[in-house]
């Protein structure tokens, strides 16, 4: 996908293992055969379209068969497609569409649908246009804004990632993966792209039950899954019923901190695996690994080592800056390069705002952000874009977001909103506003609205520690 | 139960549940619950064991998915259609 060579593989084995299963989606299973024959019926589709060679498409990255067979035909006709979250709000969408200067926005159902964008060169201004030749995926950072960073993942990189990952976890046909995260993420190039590419078979998790701990047993045990990665959270479903899944011979820890208290019911629940907790995000792809041993680890997991042929570097402030093979070009948006990517010896770089330590034996440790980031249900999330977004509310005069500890969610955000003297807006029609504008993950879970002026640090500014501890103290009374 | 008392019984279950503390006079039926981040993935699987244990609905018999449960309205029409203990109302 991420590269022509993907897209070439999962013909041939549509051809040379035409029986073989290639995805699992609920009830349904589908064949190689299946899926390049759905394959062919898109390209089919995108043909009649007449789209100008190298053309951007934009495709909802709704988790199904289809989309994944119209991403494929997509690369088969040399389109690049910008692949965003499904759930976006339409206005988001339809900028990020404008951005990209998507000329479509492509939705397979049971039959394709072609929605035409309509350009606008100002929401376009200072974004370059996708070179075909270079990239023909472009992923979303799991931002929190209305309009997401468009990063394109460099073709190469995938095909340089896919060897790594087929290497270092011994990947073969054989193998079945369990595709816990949504299709926009990054995780997807290994534990869905990287599998097709091996003609291997991937167990798709519905993103509607991804919360239903029953269900997502039931896709790793049913399908003698022997490869699972996944956030903390997907582990504490899974080993919420105590039972064994002695099909897994590899589990990826990712996304975000694995607590402690999960390392014994993963070893036991997990009895042949081999464990390894991987650190990336969409900008590089993955760049530190460590091999956790779940048996002696005490205290906090590190992130490991630089993975082969990634250069790792620390800054004086202590935030990590890695440069690895699999890395994007840069942002669509080009004016933001400069502040994030910096050339030292010839090697671009990534500051990952990531703050980190590194240990006698080189291991490395995060100890948090240089920014505004959290992360809520292990999707990164940045506060200040929150902030910015329902103060941009008419009615609002200032909004405060603060995250709070959540025993399952990790983190969620809570918003201090006081609103205009005359305003009678309520926390429902602020999050509606929200609701446009953002992700699901990053509209707050509570809002306070109040008339009262927000409470200030002594130099001006509205106080969020106070606010927090305020709102904590209100929760355990 | 008649099925204004599962719209009120619902409608102060998701008040109490989500929305504590906040203003909720302006929650109609129709108010996009999940699409606004009301009830979140998490909060989803909570609103399930309720409606399991109010209304003896089983949802192991439903094709069920967030859709279902998008607004009060489409709640109470979920489980106006698929409870055990509303079939004579």
């Amino acid at each position: 996908m991420p590269s022509p060579c993907l897209a070439d593989a999962v013909a041939v084995h549509g051809v040379h293992r035409p029986h073989r299963t290639a995805l699992v989606f609920n009830d349904r299973t589908v064949t190689y055969g299946e899926l390049i024959e759905l394959t062919q019926d898109y390209r089919g589709r995108l043909i009649e379209l007449e789209l100008p060679a190298g053309s951007t498409v934009c495709v909802p990255a709704h988790k199904s068969p289809e989309t994944i067979a119209l991403l494929l035909a997509a690369f088969h006709e040399g389109l690049v497609v910008l692949a965003p979250a499904p759930d976006l709000g339409a206005a988001a969408l339809a900028r990020l569409s404008q951005q990209a200067r998507a000329t479509h926005v492509l939705t397979a159902t049971d039959v394709l649908t072609a929605e035409p964008v309509e350009g606008d060169e100002t929401a376009a201004a200072g974004f370059s246009k996708a070179d075909p030749k270079r990239t023909c995926l472009l992923l979303t950072t799991s931002g929190s804004t209305g309009t997401p960073k468009i990063v394109p993942i460099a073709a190469t990189g995938f095909d340089a990632f896919a060897a790594w990952a087929t290497a270092e976890f011994a990947l073969s046909a054989d193998d079945v993966a369990l595709s816990y995260a949504p299709l926009n993420f990054d995780l997807a190039l290994l534990d869905i792209w990287t599998f097709l590419q091996l003609g291997a078979q991937v167990v798709l998790v519905d993103q509607g039950k991804a919360t239903d701990g029953a269900y997502v047993h039931a896709q790793v045990a049913d399908h003698d899954v022997t490869f699972v990665q996944g956030v903390p959270m997907l582990y504490r479903l899974l080993t919420e019923a105590g039972t064994t899944f002695p099909s897994v011979r590899e589990v990826i820890f990712t996304g975000d901190s694995v607590p402690a208290a999960l390392l014994e019911p993963v070893s036991v629940d997990f009895p042949k695996a081999r464990f390894h907790n991987i650190f990336g995000c969409t900008e590089t792809n993955d760049s530190f690994i460590y091999e956790v041993d779940p048996a002696k680890l005490n205290g906090k997991m590190p992130i490991g080592r630089p993975i082969a042929g990634t250069d790792a570097l620390v800054s004086e402030a202590g935030e990590l800056l890695v440069a690895t093979p699999f890395q994007t070009d840069g942002y669509l948006n080009s004016t933001l390069n400069a502040d994030t990517f910096t050339v030292i010896d010839g090697r671009t770089f990534y500051r990952t705002g990531d703050l980190v330590t590194r240990d006698d034996d080189g291991l490395y440790s995060l100890q948090g952000r240089a920014d505004w980031q959290v992360k809520v249900r292990g999707v990164r999330t940045n506060l200040q874009e929150v902030e910015q977004v329902i103060s941009a509310h008419p009615e609002v005069l200032e909004a405060v977001v603060v995250p709070l500890p959540d025993e399952q969610a990790g983190v969620r955000l809570h918003a201090h909103v006081s609103r205009h003297p005359s305003s009678t807006l309520t926390s429902l029609r602020l999050r509606s506003h929200a609701g446009e504008h953002l992700p699901r993950h990053a509209i707050p879970t509570s809002v306070h609205i109040t008339d009262v002026p927000l409470p200030r640090t002594s130099t001006g500014k509205p106080d969020r520690n106070l606010i927090k501890s305020n709102r904590l103290k209100e929760i355990l009374t | 139960m008649t099925s204004k008392d599962i719209a009120a019984e619902i409608r102060a279950y998701v008040v109490a549940e989500y929305l504590a503390g906040e203003d909720a006079s302006d929650l109609t039926g129709d108010y996009a619950l999940i699409d606004n981040g009301v009830i979140d993935s998490l909060g989803l699987i909570r609103l399930i064991s309720h409606l399991t244990e109010t209304y003896q609905v089983s949802f192991d018999d439903i094709e069920f998915g967030p859709d279902n449960f998008r607004s009060l309205d489409a709640i109470v029409e979920l489980v106006k259609t698929n409870s055990a203990a509303t079939t004579a109302a």
